[in-house]
């Protein structure tokens, strides 16, 4: 272990720099620097990672790994070429660190080298085990543990895991005689056969301190002074290059204010490897696209993240006009990133757009030609209002909100599946502000069949899920985790879960005299630890114990805090889901993941938006409103050199796979054939069907989500092969296509030209004009005799046997000519039914 | 280094010879074909990884409902009658080994293929059972009305089989269905792009058609043309990235199986020859086994047959004797003959099996209840020995008196033979990494 004396290290190290800078003569901001300023390693198994940066001016450049190192006296310590200091024998001596011609000496003691202090089984057995991944989920840490030993998920439980070491298996995984011979050690080692793996080299520091640990009888301390308090990563916000790396030091600090340097014993993740991915010697390696990540690193159940901005670089900022707050958040990001957007779209992908994602349905071909022809100005926001006042919109947001809330009709009966979705239709269509809508969800009761929100508490059924399904939905805190262990990457443990669980334990339902359920409010109590058994007083995320004085239903403690406008988590949470929903990525992915381990990949922006909702008291219309007038939203998806790489930072649209139910309107509303469902009346649209469980061959390949969790992820988007069969070649979408009475006999039957027909399809299905390329393909339909093109080359022309085009078809007489003009017409439609620009937002 | 856990007792097989005498013998070299094995699926279990492929794809015949043990593979003819039902039993090609009277096929080649009976889990349930046997997770709901797939979090078996392969070089999926889905054979959170292609018709139907793959009435082939060659023309020059771009892989990848004459063949069952469908019988699991050989041919990597109706509460020996028996024993025994005499069985691993067995003691209906303790399965070619039994039950066959197989051994088995390391974890929605497998050890003896 070894300990820097933060304040003196700090000064002694500037003086350093100040003094070579003095010396050399040189502009202040050049050369380089070292740390820590000393080294003091005290126990055999100590590391130091040293880091060396090279200043440039503003810029920093990690040059650990191009300094040479050595030692002044070998036998003391040994350096490797990555900077790291491990110990060799008590002693004191210095480590040379020469760079660019500079050689600089930093004082280094070993001590209790060969008189150490006990191991520590909870600070430093643990860490030992975790690092190995011996305690990880898919191993010894899950919950059945793995070939009979088993581990608490990730160390979180000191004494469970000493017992199962120590005592269970009736003591045969350690011999205090002959350490080295422990089942333990020789298993982790693969001196005998193991399952996982060799996990711990037998060479290895923490094979030698679980072997001391051994030696020294096993023992478990009482006391807890070595107990960890924090972590510091080093250094926290770094601006890396492509291609460049960046070695990371994390310093653990103990109850008694020591520093030791745990790098290779603490875990690395970084939130977004497609830029910069991290090893497990915390050597973090960015790739060449840019955008930013976050390394996440685990010690000891605390978390410390690293920031990291590869950004592109001599490129000139472009800035496109600003509309509103979220422009000018983006638009600064996006020059930090060096990130030119792509210019702001055109009326009819901005239509289409606005249209799928507010509404959730296809504008009409009549429409599309009203909004594209239209020259006065401010035609969008207009469109935007007038979205938000169509029935439409109350539809598609309850049907987004009865999965969320798990309107499942097998779980909470059919009733109560049309009470809950109608209850979200009015919410939406009166525009209830959301911190009210919710206040109403958190302490719903009565009976569930009602039109109320009273069925999510049927859905979820128990405390426990209760608690965590809305952590996850309207808090954006994943404290599911925290059920069976220590939250991975956040603060949150099995008492924060448990406090959470005391909010619902008073709630009931009540079998009525008509058959019906009604969900009751009682009295509740305090919920157990999921582990110790102890009562955990109830308590919100990150408060003391609530106070229940004169309420009864302890729900509406919960919802009180929740939707007050101090709550860091409820405000956020929603404006990421709708930001996500419109702009096809959270800021925070997952979604519903929020945490200070998980940021936002533009943390102003989430901020301003964050209060924003409050400003506009959480009318979520409003709120839509200003999404939805920025430039960013309105941008065009196509991309360019600068900026086809960026999937972080909204340079660009990303095109949105249409959900299932939108995709069956949108083929019903093109074809002018409604779908029949089983036992609904014809003309009902797909996202009006409240039941989840319907039959469909569409919902089921398509996936529509079944409604088992409160995850937006739940809902799958992801293309199969079937679906593509299906849109092609399936009976019945070729029977919507062909149908008697569908638009495409209608079309073909009226007086249109062949151009003008082509026009009406590209309008109806795509909302927009074909373009003069498009045109001639299309034209290629109505060739006189299909079957003579077979065989011909695909130069997408047709030289001959083309019908007269842009010219009045008034004589349409022959049943043969009308026929083929039918064909002509359904044949355009399936092509673009097919395209891919159909089954996505753009 | 190598060591084998003896049974406290030592066991004696019908010739005398004590199972510990056999081990000892086979240590000596004297009986390598018993200790090899053996020795080699230690070795397969303690190596970290030991990837080897020995099957490029897999057929899995599901006899959903739970087909019963003592009935078919695990005869007990020592048992009073209450217990062994009224089926008699009869010898088989591997001296020894005993079947019932009605599974006459199989009989004949019993050294063609490995039954093991000691696979046991406690999940008493249909939908929950198949659940678990598919997943090898603990399913979260309670038996009852589900949708199918029921597995919505966890990927099935031959999700994790598309993923890992991917397409085996033919246009066909790489992971079928058929006649409908498997109750529990859905993709969960590995999404769409690794759920089966569903064939939901009867192959033994006169009119089966795959669902989207035939012709379109009154669509002719020059319109089918002139349909394609205009969406070519329009998807030209349109950049496409990420989903998009998936899309349009999707898309040719079922345009070649709607005009491919290749792929198209490969679902069509009826090409083959009278006899040959007749030895599979006419039966739909008899032509589901014949399709599946098809598919693999092509290069289906994971075909998953569900065959229902084994679920016999009620006077159940006539339907067993009548109606489902019988197509299983010769559609699994018309299928290993077939891979055998076209050199596929050393590729194709077949497995056949149920969510559950049926209880010991016949019920006062006349039927067997559930009972997941002790089930058979049966295993062939891909790299699996053959004529073998594995395992073995009690007097009652209700449960596993030695080498008791769990859900975990069965799923590890099945990706190992496959090349697949089921070990492999990805994340779940949550971020938790999600191993394929949790745990599970090769089933001893199963590698040839």
């Amino acid at each position: 272990m070894f300990v820097m004396h933060t304040s003196r290290g700090f000064l002694s190290c500037f003086l350093t720099l100040v003094g070579g800078v003095l010396a050399a003569g040189v502009v202040f901001g050049q050369g380089w620097e070292v740390s820590p300023a000393s080294i003091l390693m005290d126990r055999p198994e100590s590391s130091q990672q040293v880091l060396v940066t090279q200043l440039d001016g503003a810029t920093r450049r990690d040059a650990t790994r191009d300094a040479k190192y050595a030692i002044g006296s070998p036998n003391v310590a040994r350096v490797d070429a990555a900077g790291r200091v491990t110990p060799l024998a008590d002693g004191t001596t210095e480590l040379i660190i020469e760079l660019a011609g500079v050689t600089r000496r930093i004082p280094l003691t070993v001590a209790q080298f060969s008189n150490p202090v006990p191991v520590s089984f909870a600070h430093e057995v643990i860490p030992v085990l975790t690092k190995s991944r011996c305690n990880s989920g898919g191993c010894h840490g899950k919950a059945e543990g793995q070939a009979g030993f088993k581990l608490s998920l990730f160390g979180f439980d000191a004494a469970a895991d000493y017992e199962a070491i120590v005592r269970a298996g009736r003591g045969r995984r350690i011999m205090l005689a002959s350490p080295e011979r422990s089942l333990l050690l020789a298993k982790g080692a693969a001196l005998v056969p193991h399952g996982g793996g060799l996990k711990l080299d037998a060479d290895s520091p923490g094979h030698r301190r679980l072997a001391r640990w051994i030696a020294a009888g096993a023992p478990r301390e009482s006391a807890d002074e070595r107990a960890v308090v924090s972590i510091e990563v080093e250094p926290r916000e770094v601006v890396i290059a492509a291609e460049g790396v960046q070695q990371l030091r994390v310093t653990a600090i103990d109850a008694k204010g020591e520093r030791r340097c745990v790098t290779a014993e603490s875990d690395f993740v970084s939130n977004a490897p497609f830029v910069a991915d991290v090893d497990a010697g915390g050597l973090v390696r960015a790739s060449d696209v840019p955008g930013d990540t976050a390394v996440l690193v685990r010690y000891q159940g605390h978390v410390a993240v690293a920031r990291f901005v590869l950004p592109r670089t001599a490129v000139a900022a472009v800035r496109l006009p600003e509309r509103n707050f979220i422009d000018r958040l983006v638009w600064d990001k996006l020059a930090k990133m060096g990130l030119p957007p792509s210019p702001v779209s055109d009326d009819a992908t901005f239509l289409r757009r606005v249209y799928l994602d507010v509404i959730g349905t296809l504008p009409t071909a009549d429409e599309a030609r009203r909004f594209l022809d239209d020259p006065a100005p401010g035609k969008r926001e207009r469109l935007i209002g007038e979205l938000l006042e169509r029935p439409e919109y109350a539809s598609y947001w309850a049907m987004k909100w009865s999965n969320l809330l798990r309107a499942d009709k097998v779980k909470v009966t059919p009733q109560a599946t049309v009470g809950l979705t109608r209850w979200l239709r009015r919410q939406f269509a009166m525009n209830r502000p959301y911190d009210q809508m919710v206040r109403d969800i958190f302490t719903a009761q009565g009976p569930i069949q009602n039109e109320s929100p009273a069925a999510f508490f049927k859905a979820v059924d128990q405390p426990e899920l209760a608690s965590r399904s809305v952590s996850q939905l309207f808090l954006g805190v994943r404290i599911e985790c925290a059920q069976c262990h220590h939250h991975p990457s956040e603060r949150w443990g099995q008492d924060d879960y448990a406090g959470l669980v005391g909010f619902f334990t008073g709630v009931g339902t009540k079998k009525l005299p008509d058959g019906g359920e009604a969900i009751i409010a009682k009295t509740g109590s305090d919920a157990k630890h999921p582990r110790s058994g102890e009562i955990v007083p109830a308590r919100v995320l990150g408060g003391l114990a609530a106070d229940f004085t004169g309420e009864r239903d302890r729900r509406r403690v919960l919802a009180a805090w929740a939707t007050a406008p101090d709550n860091p988590f409820f405000a956020k949470a929603i404006a990421n889901r709708l930001w996500a929903h419109y702009f096809g990525r959270g800021l925070v992915e997952p979604i519903d993941d929020l945490r200070a381990t998980n940021p936002a990949t533009n943390e102003p922006l989430l901020a301003a938006l964050e209060a924003h909702l409050r400003e506009v008291k959480f009318d979520l219309k409003a709120f839509t409103r200003t999404l939805l007038s920025s430039s960013v939203y309105q941008l065009s998806s196509e991309t360019h050199a600068g900026n086809q790489d960026d999937r972080q930072h909204f340079s660009h649209a990303s095109p949105k796979a249409l959900p299932a139910e939108v995709l069956l309107d949108a083929v019903c509303q093109t074809t002018g054939v409604p779908e029949k469902f089983n036992g609904w009346p014809l003309g009902v649209r797909a996202v009006e069907v409240w039941d989840n469980r319907m039959p469909s061959y569409f919902f089921r390949i398509f996936g529509r989500p079944v409604r088992a969790t409160v995850c937006e992820c739940e809902r799958s988007n992801e293309p199969s092969i079937a679906q593509a069969l299906h849109l092609m070649n399936s009976p019945e979408i070729n029977a919507k296509i062909t149908h008697r009475v569908g638009l495409a006999r209608q079309w073909a039957d009226s007086p249109r030209t062949a151009d003008q027909l082509i026009e009406e399809v590209y309008l109806a299905v795509l909302a927009r004009r074909p373009r003069p390329g498009e045109l001639e393909i299309a034209r290629q339909a109505f060739a006189v005799a299909p079957a003579s093109q077979v065989g011909a080359a695909e130069t997408g022309v047709v030289q001959t046997g083309v019908v007269q085009t842009g010219v009045a078809e008034t004589s349409v007489a022959t049943p043969d000519a009308s026929r083929m003009r039918r064909e002509a017409v359904e044949d355009i439609l399936w092509t673009l039914l097919n395209s891919k620009e159909f089954l996505y937002v753009h | 280094m190598l060591s084998f856990r003896l049974p406290g007792k030592a066991t004696r097989t019908c010739d005398g010879v004590s199972r510990r005498h056999l081990l000892r013998l086979g240590a000596a070299g004297l009986l390598p074909a018993l200790s090899l094995p053996r020795m080699l699926a230690a070795e397969e279990t303690a190596g970290p990884s030991g990837r080897r492929a020995r099957a490029k794809s897999c057929i899995f015949i599901f006899l959903e409902g739970g087909p019963p043990q003592q009935d078919m593979w695990d005869p007990k003819p020592d048992a009073p009658v209450e217990i062994r039902g009224p089926f008699a039993p009869i010898s088989t090609s591997v001296p020894g080994t005993i079947f019932t009277e009605h599974c006459g096929n199989c009989a004949k080649i019993a050294h063609k293929f490995t039954v093991v009976r000691s696979h046991s889990h406690n999940d008493n349930g249909h939908a929950t059972g198949y659940h678990y046997v598919m997943t090898g997770r603990r399913p979260t709901f309670a038996d009852g009305e589900h949708p199918i797939p029921t597995n919505e979090l966890y990927p099935s078996l031959g999700s994790m089989v598309a993923r890992e392969l991917g397409s085996g070089g033919g246009t066909v999926p790489p992971y079928i269905n058929m006649p409908h889905p498997m109750g529990a054979g859905g993709p969960g959170f590995f999404g769409a792009e690794y759920a089966p292609f569903v064939i939901e018709a009867d192959p033994s139907q006169p009119d089966f058609e795959v669902k989207d793959l035939g012709q379109l009435e009154g669509l002719s082939a020059a319109r089918q043309a002139r349909r394609q060659r205009m969406l070519a023309g329009l998807e030209k020059d349109r950049q496409r990235a990420g989903r998009a771009a998936a899309m349009s892989t999707y898309y040719s990848k079922a345009y070649d199986l709607i005009t491919s004459p290749a792929a198209r063949r490969a679902f069509n069952v009826r090409e083959e020859p009278e006899k040959l469908r007749e030895n599979y019988g006419l039966t739909q699991i008899g032509q589901s086994a014949l399709l599946a050989r098809r598919l693999v041919e092509a290069g289906c990597r994971f075909v998953g047959v569900d065959a229902p109706g084994w679920d016999v509460h009620f006077n159940c020996f006539p339907s067993l004797e009548g109606d489902l028996i019988p197509p299983a024993d010769k559609a699994f025994a018309a299928l290993v003959n077939d891979l055998e005499a076209r050199g596929m069985l050393d590729s194709t691993l077949v497995v056949m099996m149920g969510e559950m067995g049926r209880t010991p003691r016949v019920n006062a209906q006349a039927g067997r209840d559930h009972w997941s303790m002790a089930q058979c399965i049966l295993f062939a070619g891909g790299g699996t020995r053959p004529g073998q039994i594995i395992g073995a039950t009690d007097k009652q066959a209700a449960a596993p008196t030695r080498d008791p197989i769990s859900v975990a051994d069965l799923l590890h088995t099945v990706c190992s033979l496959l090349g697949i390391d089921s070990h492999k974890t990805y994340d779940d929605p949550l971020g938790r990494p999600v191993p394929l497998v949790d745990g599970g050890k090769m089933i001893p003896g199963l590698l040839a």
